[in-house]
């Protein structure tokens, strides 16, 4: 089932009295080196360990009802992500976090919980931007030249065609973690199910067009270090709405 | 990231075991007296992750206060690559501890194709491949698993072996291993040879250095004899006997990255009531021993509730002889009730089908059927002792029909002793029986049936160690193949599909499976020459092999294409299963007759096991 699937199969049940809490969290360590899937695995296991009145769809195959913000790839760490999670009944942000506290793998941490209204929309739509540091050597300098270019056309290979597309609209800032660290870069790009750039796609272009090095770019750290809905510049991250 | 699967090198999954006191201890004093067991599976995460032997011996160890468990897996062929290039040990997933490290490196050897990875993992693990070239400080190699009862062609490479049953054997090991750890700690001598002494004896403890084999002229060994004063002549493997009150994990390691099987387990029973004649795991594991469906209840609710987990699967050798079943499949499924949790089984037999408990197992996720009848005829089923009629089969399978199932798998075996070209055409006839019965079945209750999926799937019989078989020739890969276009041509239907196993697998695993020492030399220099993951078909090279084999002077066909005499010392003489070896006998001239022999539960045919005392063999005492 994909993701908007799961998000729609959510709405159609909210006409039953559904609880949502949303949870941010972070991701560092071994556990940043799993795909997407196995994490949302690990967040549905974690839940059923707890006693909280997790809600399952209905149907053939009932799946626990979790809605995360924005995929993530393998290998990327993440200080500031959101899954919501639908419960039978209310329970406080107190309650989620300290029935988590333990059943969480490891390096998979909760950071905060809200509860939000039932009338709220879907975060996986609400999301349109994401900021990401990158750390690799003299990653700092490449960016703010690729960030210095009106168009940047970059290969991106998808479903086995490879297409060619001007990445350059997609990024919003760039800008050095430390002014006097050159190996820290800050990205804030477009994010969501309308426009997306991946940081993966970000460091291929600054191989392909900034000659950096290949080997740099695969080796770079990533970090996912906030998520925003709005519009640039006028963007609210989630955890402060 | 270079490698698949990162994360199967990464550890940090929840449930894992990190004993911070001894962490610290380390810290400080640079030393533990923590013994530290590296528990080693042979093959990728992915797959070790899913054994329960694993989990078990994990949980047993370290609930232990004067041990530290951790885990260590095959690196995949690119992890190895980049390990060796960059001069990386083979680490443990829980503190990254390369293996040398280690007090006592442990492998569970789950099938023989494993073995190179064995020693992928020493040689990455920077420890010397064979025993008699580890020094005093080295880590001890030892080994356990279903294959060790015949590990003769990796004997020189293990210090010690635990055969049978591990969880108490093992404790009572790293007990030996703390004492010398404390002695040497305090400046007294202990050395390796005395360890290796007093681990011998430890009933189920084998230590291969300790025993010399002869061979004659033509290759047949002559002679297994200890070559140490008070060495045991024979090793008796060891069993648990009270299976309830034998510690097993309310809470196990989950996986981050999905593992083959993704659920958590019940171990119902050890060891199987049937005795069908071809199977080791029917004789090495003798006597049945069940648990209570109170042990199990109790051990499923923690463990789903530990673990989070969606399916709890129910183990054994043949789960549906486990004689309260319909009571244990009744209470799981009322304390998961509301839980989405689903049940379920790993293999059923024909003949104790029930409608009712597949509908209870599937009552939230149906799966398909899955059943073997292992041969075609009924003939060959009785030669292989295999207690089911064509009767039973269509019986339970126009009951499934009915109850509307449309997915069918079936195994049978290709190579059995004694089979004919009407034995595996036998296969298709019964196959096409049951193709029909399913649209007559549907004609009967005047329903419109979709089109059935019938998966016919053969693997070739490898004659074990232990088994009434262990003296048959085993058909060469020219005859099985031949049996296996017999077979393609007649099931040809859109309905069927047909999948056999590859062949060339098992003409290497029938060396191993009854190969003696001298196949140790074989096996290293394969290893050199970068054979590993074998029981991968698309890593696996048998012409690579024979070359090896033929170098160092050895032939397939003396392990293969020989019947061996019924006085021949078989390499395995000196292990001891508990089943007498006149009793495989009679059942080999019983399977030559084709005479059945009865069920532990219908008839004490007195094969030997009784003289563990408990199980099954008292049922009625």
């Amino acid at each position: 089932m994909s993701m908007l699937d799961r998000e729609k199969e959510m709405t159609t049940q909210l006409h039953q009295t559904t609880y949502l809490s949303r949870i941010r969290f972070a991701r560092t360590g071994s556990i940043a080196y799993v795909g997407h899937l196995d994490m949302m695995r690990a967040f549905e296991r974690a839940i059923r360990r707890t006693d909280l009145p997790l809600l399952h769809s209905q149907g053939y195959n009932p799946r626990p009802m979790l809605v995360f913000a924005l995929p993530i790839g393998v290998g990327i760490h993440t200080t500031d992500d959101y899954v919501d999670i639908a419960m039978s009944r209310p329970v406080e942000p107190r309650e989620v976090i300290d029935a988590l506290a333990s059943k969480l793998p490891p390096d998979l941490s909760v950071l905060s919980v809200q509860s939000l209204p039932e009338s709220v929309g879907s975060i996986m739509a609400a999301v349109t931007t994401a900021s990401y540091v990158l750390e690799a050597p003299g990653i700092v300098e490449a960016s703010e030249r690729l960030f210095g270019h009106n168009e940047v056309v970059v290969d991106k290979q998808s479903k086995g065609k490879t297409r060619s597309l001007d990445i350059r609209p997609l990024i919003h800032r760039v800008r050095p973690c430390d002014a006097s660290d050159p190996d820290r870069v800050e990205i804030v790009v477009s994010a969501g199910s309308k426009e997306n750039l991946r940081p993966d796609l970000f460091l291929a272009a600054l191989v392909m067009c900034e000659a950096y090095p290949v080997l740099a770019s695969k080796n770079a750290k990533i970090t996912r270090t906030g998520l925003f809905s709005g519009t640039y510049p006028d963007i609210k991250r989630f955890s402060e709405e | 990231m270079s490698v698949e699967n990162p994360a199967r090198y990464t550890g940090g999954e929840f449930g894992t075991v990190i004993k911070e006191e001894v962490l610290r201890q380390i810290e400080t004093d640079g030393y533990t007296d923590t013994v530290r067991f590296a528990f080693c599976f042979p093959d990728i995460y992915e797959i070790g992750m899913s054994n329960l032997a694993l989990h078990i011996l994990y949980h047993v160890l370290n609930e232990q206060e004067n041990v530290w468990c951790e885990r260590s897996f095959s690196p995949w062929k690119d992890m190895d690559q980049l390990m060796r290039d960059k001069s990386v040990p083979l680490f443990s997933l829980e503190t990254f501890t390369p293996l040398c490290d280690f007090d006592i490196v442990g492998f569970t050897l789950q099938y023989e194709l494993c073995f190179t990875n064995v020693l992928q993992m020493l040689d990455l693990g920077r420890i010397p491949l064979r025993a008699s070239d580890r020094k005093e400080e080295d880590p001890i190699i030892v080994a356990g698993g279903p294959v060790v009862y015949n590990v003769e062609p990796m004997a020189p490479f293990f210090d010690l072996i635990m055969i049978g049953e591990g969880e108490e054997m093992i404790v009572e090991f790293t007990n030996l291993v703390h004492e010398r750890k404390a002695s040497l700690a305090r400046g007294d001598k202990f050395s390796r040879e005395e360890l290796l002494q007093r681990a011998s004896r430890i009933a189920g403890i084998y230590v291969p250095s300790f025993y010399d084999v002869a061979y004659s002229d033509t290759g047949v060994i002559t002679s297994i004899l200890p070559n140490r004063p008070g060495v045991s002549q024979t090793i008796t493997k060891r069993i648990i006997k009270d299976m309830d009150s034998v510690s097993f994990p309310h809470q196990t390691i989950v996986p981050n990255v999905k593992a083959v099987h993704d659920r958590a387990y019940l171990e119902l029973f050890r060891g199987c009531i049937r005795g069908c004649r071809f199977c080791q795991a029917g004789y090495i594991y003798r006597p049945v021993r069940e648990k209570t469906p109170e042990t199990l209840c109790a051990q499923a609710v923690a463990l789903e509730k530990n673990t989070g987990y969606d399916e709890m699967g129910m183990l054994s050798l043949s789960t549906s002889d486990y004689r309260q079943l319909d009571e244990l499949t009744d209470q799981l499924l009322s304390a998961f009730d509301g839980h989405h949790t689903s049940l379920s089984l790993p293999s059923l037999r024909v003949d104790s089908f029930s409608l009712e408990l597949m509908e209870k197992v599937s009552s939230i996720r149906k799966s398909g059927l899955t059943f073997a009848p292992e041969a075609g005829t009924q003939r060959l089923r009785d030669v292989i002792n295999k207690g089911i009629s064509e009767e039973d089969i269509l019986t339970s399978l126009e009951l499934a029909f009915s109850g509307g199932w449309n997915t069918v798998k079936l195994y049978f075996m290709l190579g059995l002793p004694t089979e004919t070209d009407e034995d595996v055409t036998g296969i298709a006839d019964l196959v096409r029986k049951i193709e029909t019965l399913y649209f007559d079945v549907g004609r009967r209750n005047n329903v419109k049936m979709r089109k059935p999926e019938i998966t016919v799937s053969t693997s070739m019989f490898i004659p074990k160690p232990f088994t009434p078989f262990q003296w048959e020739r085993q058909a060469s890969a020219e005859e099985l193949s031949a049996k296996q276009m017999l077979l393609r041509e007649r099931l040809r239907s859109r309905n069927i599909k047909y999948i056999w196993h590859d062949l060339e697998t098992s003409v290497w695993e029938g060396v191993i499976a009854r190969g003696d020492r001298r196949l140790a030399d074989v096996l290293e220099a394969g290893y050199r020459r970068g054979f590993i993951f074998d029981s991968w078909d698309d890593c696996f090279q048998l012409a690579g092999w024979l070359e090896v084999l033929h170098e160092k002077g050895l032939e397939e066909t003396f392990y293969l294409a020989r019947q061996r005499e019924e006085s021949e010392i078989l390499p395995w003489e000196h292990i001891s299963i508990c089943v007498d070896k006149s009793f495989l006998l009679r059942e080999k001239h019983l399977a030559y007759q084709g005479s059945t022999t009865p069920t532990c539960r219908e008839e004490c045919t007195g094969c030997g096991a009784a003289t563990f005392g408990g199980g099954v063999c008292y049922e009625h005492a």
